[in-house]
């Protein structure tokens, strides 16, 4: 075989393994997420005590949008974070809210009675507000700037560090700005 | 409290269900309904991929996320949204990981072209190798009398019988193709091993 022809087949695996190895670096179970940096899905649900509330409302606040079920194991996890997050900042400037997915009123307010917490919790009937996330499990958070814009999303339990960097770097940009 | 507060009340509160990111609704002429809805709703399930169960498609999984997600597609195609426009929907919300088959542009173009690129190659590999092994095989049949140990190395004659010169001489054989009687019993040989 010529010189040159003997190395077409391991030159032409070089890209091949390349992006192989790329790929194995990743993390297979966390999906890019199309929703960040546009504007923030509005909605209207009702409170687990019967009221209605909207997200408009909290236009001008830093919102923690978390989706969380009485099922889910890692929520009982994260809960303390919202609970910090909930207690460290003023209501006025950060909110945080609760949308009860593919769960009942009553196992969501007895999760709540439980674990404790103040901020709203929001029925989600058919998950409709879920996919217009485009949420895909519990628990994820959504963290929305004053403006309204999503500006990130996180997968799986958030941890204090995750929130509060977050958080405080959104207060900071303000507005509509993206951390 | 007038008797219209309570229907104003309701009205207000209405359930959920209603999209937040509806078009307006089109004509009554539009909406579609019955067995048509139910097969187009199939057909958009069925290109969209499960966000539970990844590898089944939305119209095939059990997940009750996947449940949901085609009663959002039914209740917009009722509405008079096209099969393209309730599927960009859902790649707005979840990229366009959420299609089954992934859109033949850009860098994923490399899954369709690739393939056939592959089977092109594959064959084009394989056509040269057998090339390569029947003029081999043609080569160690020819007049020569073998290479590399096959066969009996003193294959005398040139084919107008009688063994070989046998004694270690080089076999001295016409160029016809016809076997000697050595090799052809080596030939057959070869087979009922092989068989």
């Amino acid at each position: 075989m010529n010189g040159w022809k003997r190395w077409l087949v391991p030159a032409a695996a070089v890209p091949v393994l390349a992006l192989l190895a790329w790929g194995l670096t990743r993390d297979a179970r966390e999906l890019p997420s199309a929703v960040v940096g546009k504007s923030a899905p509005e909605f209207r649900l009702e409170t687990l005590e019967g009221d209605t509330l909207t997200l408009e409302e909290f236009r001008g606040r830093v919102v923690i949008l978390n989706f969380w079920a009485s099922w889910c194991g890692p929520c009982y996890q994260e809960h303390p974070v919202l609970l910090r997050a909930e207690r460290t900042w003023p209501y006025d400037r950060v909110a945080v809210l609760g949308v009860v997915y593919q769960d009942s009123r009553s196992n969501a307010r007895r999760f709540m009675e439980r674990l404790g917490g103040d901020w709203p919790g929001l029925l989600d009937p058919g998950s409709r507000v879920a996919i217009s996330y485009g949420v895909y499990g519990v628990p994820e958070t959504y963290f929305l700037t004053p403006g309204g814009r999503v500006a990130k999303k996180h997968v799986g339990p958030v941890d204090w560090q995750l929130v509060r960097s977050t958080v405080d770097s959104l207060l900071a940009a303000g507005g509509d700005g993206l951390p | 409290m007038t008797a219209a507060a309570p229907l104003l009340l309701a009205l207000l509160t209405a359930a959920p269900e209603a999209p937040v990111h509806g078009t307006a609704p089109p004509s009554q002429e539009a909406r579609i309904e019955g067995a048509r809805l139910d097969s187009l709703t199939a057909a958009v399930a069925g290109r969209l991929r499960c966000p539970v169960c990844r590898n089944q498609s939305v119209l095939e999984s059990t997940a009750e996320l996947s449940r949901r997600m085609q009663s959002v597609i039914r209740e917009r195609l009722a509405r008079g949204e096209s099969p393209e426009e309730v599927e960009a929907y859902f790649v707005d919300k979840y990229g366009p990981w959420i299609l089954l088959k992934p859109e033949p542009r850009g860098f994923n173009l490399l899954v369709y072209l690739l393939p056939a690129a592959a089977l092109v190659a594959g064959t084009w590999i394989a056509w040269r190798a057998i090339r390569r092994w029947r003029a081999a095989g043609a080569g160690e049949a020819g007049p020569d009398g073998g290479a590399a140990g096959r066969g009996p190395a003193d294959g005398g004659g040139s084919g107008t019988g009688g063994p070989g010169a046998g004694g270690g001489g080089e076999p001295g054989r016409s160029e016809d193709s016809a076997l000697s009687p050595e090799e052809r019993e080596w030939v057959e040989r070869q087979i009922r091993e092989e068989g």
